[in-house]
């Protein structure tokens, strides 16, 4: 079985009668969760079809639509949301997909999760901490695994080194870490791009350990960065600027660490629709990499959308969403915060628990998701095109 | 008569960033309790401070302190950090770090008499 807990789509669980063999906490809780939900209408139980002729009077009569998440489905239902996108002229609006579209478009040179295990010497969390939202990332890839060409494993051929605003509990098992100021990430990105170039960095961090990390990163034969891609971590254009750095002397690749477990489908998806000949359509997407923006990336600012489609995103969870004004419509398999709130909620199956379908592991490796357990609700992309056929 | 912080003197302040983090046992609470319970709201409202910020603000592990943020209010628990951060307060991803703003956010923090209210009673649409 395939756990969808996040993006690792780890793919030896095995799924019992009363256990979960192979996953890690996360993933348990994932795929033996019960807090599902009714459907509902202003808060009120209802039945399916009600929730789904409410939700499609909302939408038809939308001016400013926007449709976020997109993470958490399976890579057909996102198929069917883009479609629904463009029929009722929505935007759709990604959060933490930058770094995907910047390996996408080739900005930066990239490699697979086995590439990391067989191959990496050296590997830097950057603005991340997978321990807490990739738990078996490194135990499976990045870190302790014996590889083709790292035979040792953790303990001689690799070097892992976090930076990041806070000692983390990656930090805790790396070899190395640099706890930077959360408002001076990018003078110390600015300083060790400097130290590449053996120039002694005008900054206030600790000149001679960054002049050491810049030696440890030259010499790597086959470097890795995790990126994350929330407030944690400097924004995109400095990761890019130390990529171009760090190959003009060496080989490093980046890889994100993206909440969700199939967002890198949806970037590739949204790539393909922009890239389409005769691309007329009005959908638009728009991509936050801060993770604590809602508005300021060029699109409908959501404050001034008048109806949002949370297509499994915890909306009010996940941003500072206060002073949300327009009708909220979820599609979830669970009870979230925003599901509290929403004007119209339809409850879905889960992808790869109780929906099968397919999804993009993070390092563009497609998965199928088998069914984990039958259940009598309805999948992601079954009440998606009921909307597209009542819009 | 004692007076207390609260009823004639105002309680001392330290100024800290905020910094979100995520937590993986606060994941799994949402995920297998629901993010109502109390489970998920134990792990959420939380502040992991440095001992010299605690000093500040004459609290020590497990107290409530009010977390006044750029954009809103929340009372959490305080954590007492294992290494050294002064003016940074560490805060689980989520809600009550989203009420406070987008991070990195400026906040002033300071002692509570009140409880930890349900993210429903903070979070206002
Ligand atoms: S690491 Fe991710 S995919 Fe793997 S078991 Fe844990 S939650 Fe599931």
């Amino acid at each position: 079985m395939v756990c969808t807990g996040c993006a690792l789509l780890c793919d030896d669980i095995e799924v019992g009668e009363n256990d979960c063999r192979h996953a890690c906490r996360i993933g348990d809780a994932h795929i033996t969760s019960t807090n599902q939900i009714d459907p509902m209408v202003n808060r009120s139980p209802v039945d399916m079809d009600t929730a789904i002729k409410s939700a499609a009077e909302i939408l038809v009569s939308a001016e400013k639509l926007v449709f976020v998440g997109f993470g958490n489905l399976v890579t057909e239902a996102q198929a069917t949301g883009i479609e629904l996108a463009e029929k009722v002229g929505a935007e759709i609006k990604t959060f933490h997909t930058g770094i995907f579209d910047d390996i996408l478009d080739g900005r930066v040179k990239t490699c697979t999760l086995p590439e990391v295990r067989d191959y990496a010497d050296i590997i830097i969390f950057l603005g991340c901490d997978p321990m807490n939202t990739h738990p078996r990332l490194l135990s499976r890839y990045a870190y302790y695994p014996r590889g083709e060409k790292r035979q040792h494993g953790w303990e001689e051929d690799r070097t892992a080194i976090t930076i990041d605003p806070r000692f983390s509990h990656t930090a805790s098992i790396c070899k190395d870490s640099y706890v930077i100021d959360p408002h001076r990430q990018i003078e110390f990105m600015d300083a060790l791009m400097d130290a590449l170039l053996s120039k002694v960095p005008k900054t206030a961090y600790d000149k001679k350990r960054i002049l050491k990390l810049a030696g440890t990163l030259k010499k790597a034969e086959f470097g890795v960065i995790f990126a994350g891609t929330g407030a944690a971590a400097p924004p995109r254009d400095a990761i890019i600027r130390l990529m171009d750095r760090l190959n003009e002397s060496s080989d490093f690749r980046l890889l994100s660490l993206a909440p969700g477990y199939n967002l890198r489908s949806i970037a590739e998806q949204l790539r393909q629709l922009h890239s389409r000949p005769t691309d007329d359509c009005d959908v638009v997407d728009s991509d936050s990499n801060s993770g604590g923006s809602n508005g300021g990336d060029g699109g409908i600012d959501l404050h001034k959308a008048d109806c949002i489609l949370c297509l499994g995103f915890d909306l009010m969870n996940s941003l500072p969403a206060h002073g949300i004004n327009g009708k909220l419509i979820v599609i979830d398999p669970n009870e979230t915060l925003t599901s509290r709130y929403a004007d119209v909620v339809i409850p879905c199956a889960a992808g790869g628990i109780d929906a099968a379908g397919s999804a993009v592991r993070m390092d563009g490796e497609p998965i199928e998701l088998p069914l984990i357990r039958e259940s009598g609700r309805l999948s992601d992309v079954a009440i998606l095109k009921r909307l597209l056929e009542v819009v | 008569m004692k007076l207390e912080f609260g009823e004639f003197l105002a309680a001392p302040e330290c100024k800290v960033v905020i910094v979100a983090c995520p937590d993986v046992f606060r994941t799994e609470a949402g995920l297998r309790h629901g993010k109502f319970s109390s489970e998920y709201r134990e792990l959420s409202a939380v502040i992991v401070l440095d001992p010299t910020d605690m000093a500040k603000i004459e609290v020590k592990d497990s107290d409530l302190v009010e977390v006044l943020g750029e954009e809103g209010v929340v009372i959490v628990r305080v954590k007492e950090s294992e290494k050294e951060h002064p003016g940074i307060g560490y805060v689980p991803e989520g809600a009550w770090a989203n009420v406070l703003g987008a991070g990195p956010a400026s906040a002033k923090v300071r002692r509570s008499q009140q409880g930890i209210a349900a993210i429903e009673d903070v979070y206002h649409r």
